[in-house]
């Protein structure tokens, strides 16, 4: 990291911290709650799908076990919901160990992995909707008790700093993983997962290791969902949908970065906004415009928002230039 | 030529000051004055996803009855001010929802009226309790909607609870004064917390009042193929089926049992999404026929409830249960308005809770409001009868006469 770079990063925190103080509106506030929520998963998913090149449609099966595992031992015998993290954090992980041990054990790759996450995810849906401790269909209503012990603040500004603490971690997490020799063994993995293997590298384990903590990572955000919204049901917790916002995010941030995560959950949250801004009153087209500019994002910028940062931010000169 | 303008003759100031005396005198007073300032109500449903076609009929309702009070002039109490609708879209999400929640707090709105499911009223009435922001729930029939203690969240129609209860005691009563001939029941439902919590609550109940459960079948939505479980149900023989499933299965299902001549001595259901539709009733009279549906309903009875029926059908929409109850949600909130004078929360929310209202067209006892729900809310029992849908209990509602066991379909 560059001496520029470090000092643009503290001035976005500095910013970052500050901005309950100077955004007064709850809806901005709630808007860059679930940006920050849904950058801290897209960075979950990119430890697993970025860095490992492992893609997963189904990152709903951590969302939603991290939703159900605090919310049921919340309502059933009365946890803390700041311990409930870390139930989460371990439901999550788990979960992620138990699918990846499955998947990896059988050899599975590719679009064959993303397959079987998106059934994970699917049968965990029909579980919920079935098993009486999850409330079955009728899902689980987390009581409104005001206070942060209970993690439910009078305000929007303490969901707030949750949610950054959540992301700021994501990066860390993922910054820290960039630097360490599992990072790089990831890498070789998603470059040629046959080669890396010709050279010693434990492929299993460090896949295993990859999925353990992007479904912790996951895990957490459901956590998060769960005392933020106070309710979860099968669809929300498990359904496709999480997954698909979750991978985009990633996708359309670029993967295997650091900042690319946020930087997608930041243009796709807007472009969402704008496209309601714009075309709310007709119901569904501000749906179509949105899938539009995803469509014109993803062909214009393969390598996501992070690569046209990147070749903005290269010296005059550069390979671009020649 | 600009110090031309700028004279004034005498002659001139007294013509102005004498037209200046007949204006104070007879006066454009409407004109003058200035016009007060409308009331914006948020009117939030999912318009789009899943639940767009409810959202949309709920979306429709509440349109109407704002511009009926606006065209009879406004609410009185506050100078003739038009009620202006902020439309908003939950997307048949809760989160989308109480961020829609948050947009219409900032945009002024005195009020919000909607969301239709309960999962998005859920996080719609807590987002609004944080800025003490009146929201009327118009549908939304999970009990904790108003169970939690939010001072801002009323709810005119029914709750799931009372509505099962009704949709039970009234199928007891029914089955008595026919000489008892169903002992026997099977229950289909879908899989979501409507059908599971309706299923549980019959399971609980039902063997209480001596009819016995034969077999309860869940099914995922959405289903298309209903043949196994139509066998099932031929192998069973119950006397009676009771299906609760949203529209599209619901139709399925009893299209599938009347292809099947699956013999039954009834099919009722409470909260069923097809039983009680024009929709279905119009598209597949054989298989509609003689089903019966505890639901919300309008009450048949009522001018006004024929005219809104007209209204609606005229605007080329089905008239559905999510009109009326959207169009009643709007009204209440006027009448409030009008009683509490003022679209200050707090004088708004104690105007609503006190609220006796009881100009609306549905078939409900006194509205009277304790932790935010009207206790006068009951459903209806509706019947698929000449190919138009009868309310037939209760029986002060009724606009026809329960035929019960069903025939035998010929053929």
């Amino acid at each position: 990291m560059t001496m520029r770079q470090g000092l643009a990063g503290g001035l976005v925190l500095v910013l970052a911290l500050m901005a309950p103080l100077a955004i007064q509106s709850d809806f901005w506030l709630g808007f860059l709650i679930t940006i920050l929520l849904f950058a801290a998963m897209g960075m979950a998913w990119n430890i697993l799908g970025g860095y490992a090149g492992q893609f997963s449609f189904g990152h709903a099966a951590f969302f939603g076990t991290g939703a159900y595992a605090t919310s049921v031992l919340h309502i059933a015998l009365g946890l803390n919901p700041w311990l409930g993290l870390l139930v989460a954090a371990a439901a999550g992980g788990t979960m992620g160990l138990l699918i990846g041990y499955l998947s990896f054990r059988y050899g599975l790759r590719g679009s064959y992995f993303a397959l079987i996450t998106l059934a994970f995810a699917e049968v965990l849906r029909i579980l919920a909707n079935t098993a009486g401790f999850t409330g079955g269909g009728v899902g689980l209503y987390l009581p409104l008790n005001i206070g942060v012990a209970n993690m439910q603040f009078a305000g929007k500004a303490g969901y707030y700093y949750v949610a950054l603490g959540l992301a700021l971690a994501s990066i860390l997490i993922a910054w820290r993983l960039e630097r360490s020799r599992l990072g790089a063994w990831l890498a070789a993995i998603r470059e040629n997962e046959d080669a890396a293997r010709a050279l010693g590298v434990d492929t299993f384990a460090c896949k295993l290791a990859a999925i353990g903590i992007s479904g912790a990572m996951t895990g957490v955000g459901g956590w998060f969902y769960a005392h933020y919204y106070l309710y979860i049901d099968p669809e929300i917790a498990y359904g496709p949908g999480v997954s698909v916002e979750i991978l985009l995010v990633a996708i359309v941030g670029g993967l295997g970065t650091v900042l690319g995560p946020l930087l997608g959950s930041v243009a796709l949250h807007a472009a969402g906004e704008l496209a309601q801004r714009l075309m709310g009153d007709t119901p569904g087209l501000n749906l179509i415009f949105y899938g539009v500019l995803l469509v014109v994002m993803v062909r214009l910028m393969p390598d996501g928002l992070a690569g046209l940062v990147r070749r903005w931010m290269r010296p005059a000169g550069g390979t671009q230039r020649a | 030529m600009l110090k031309k303008t700028s004279m004034i003759s005498r002659r001139r100031v007294l013509a102005a000051g004498a037209a200046g005396a007949a204006v104070g005198a007879f006066g454009f007073p409407a004109i003058l004055r200035a016009q007060p300032a409308a009331i914006k109500v948020g009117v939030l449903h999912p318009v789009t996803g899943a639940l767009s076609y409810s959202g949309t009929q709920s979306r429709a309702g509440a349109l109407i009855a704002i511009e009926e009070i606006n065209a009879a002039g406004g609410i009185k109490a506050l100078g003739g001010a038009k009620l202006e609708a902020v439309l908003a879209d939950a997307q048949s999400r809760p989160d989308v929802g109480a961020a829609e929640v948050e947009k219409l707090n900032e945009a002024g709105v005195a009020a919000i009226v909607g969301p239709y499911a309960s999962a998005i009223a859920l996080a719609t009435t807590q987002a609004a309790a944080r800025h003490n922001l009146p929201h009327i729930v118009d549908v939304g029939t999970v009990d904790q909607v108003v169970t939690r203690g939010l001072t801002n969240t009323f709810r005119f129609s029914p709750g799931v609870s009372k509505i099962v209860q009704s949709g039970i005691d009234g199928l007891e009563r029914i089955n008595n004064a026919a000489g008892k001939p169903v002992r026997t029941v099977m229950l289909i439902h879908e899989e979501s917390a409507f059908g599971t919590n309706t299923a549980k609550a019959l399971n609980d109940e039902l063997p209480k009042r001596g009819f016995e459960v034969l077999e309860t079948i869940k099914h995922a939505n959405p289903t298309r193929d209903f043949a196994n479980i139509v066998l099932r149900v031929q192998a069973r023989k119950p006397d009676l089926i009771v299906p609760s499933n949203y529209y599209n299965e619901y139709v399925l299902f009893t299209r599938a049992l009347r292809q099947q001549r699956v013999q039954v001595k009834g099919i009722y259901s409470i909260l069923g999404g097809g039983a009680s539709s024009y929709k279905f009733v119009k598209e597949f009279p054989d298989a509609a026929a003689y089903v019966m549906d505890c639901n919300h309903w309008f009450d048949p009875r009522k001018a006004g409830a024929l005219a809104l029926k007209d209204k609606t059908e005229k605007a080329g929409l089905f008239f559905t249960y999510e009109v009326v109850l959207n169009y009643n949600a709007i009204m209440y909130l006027a009448d409030a308005l009008e009683r509490g004078r003022s679209i200050a929360h707090d004088a708004l929310n104690a105007a609503l809770a006190s609220s006796t209202w009881d100009k609306h067209v549905l078939p409900y006892g006194p509205t009277k409001f304790v932790n935010g729900q009207n206790t006068g809310a009951q459903p209806a029992i509706t019947q698929v009868l000449d190919k138009d849908i009868k309310v037939i209990y209760p029986l002060e509602f009724a606009s026809g006469n329960a035929v019960f066991p069903m025939p035998t379909p010929r053929g």
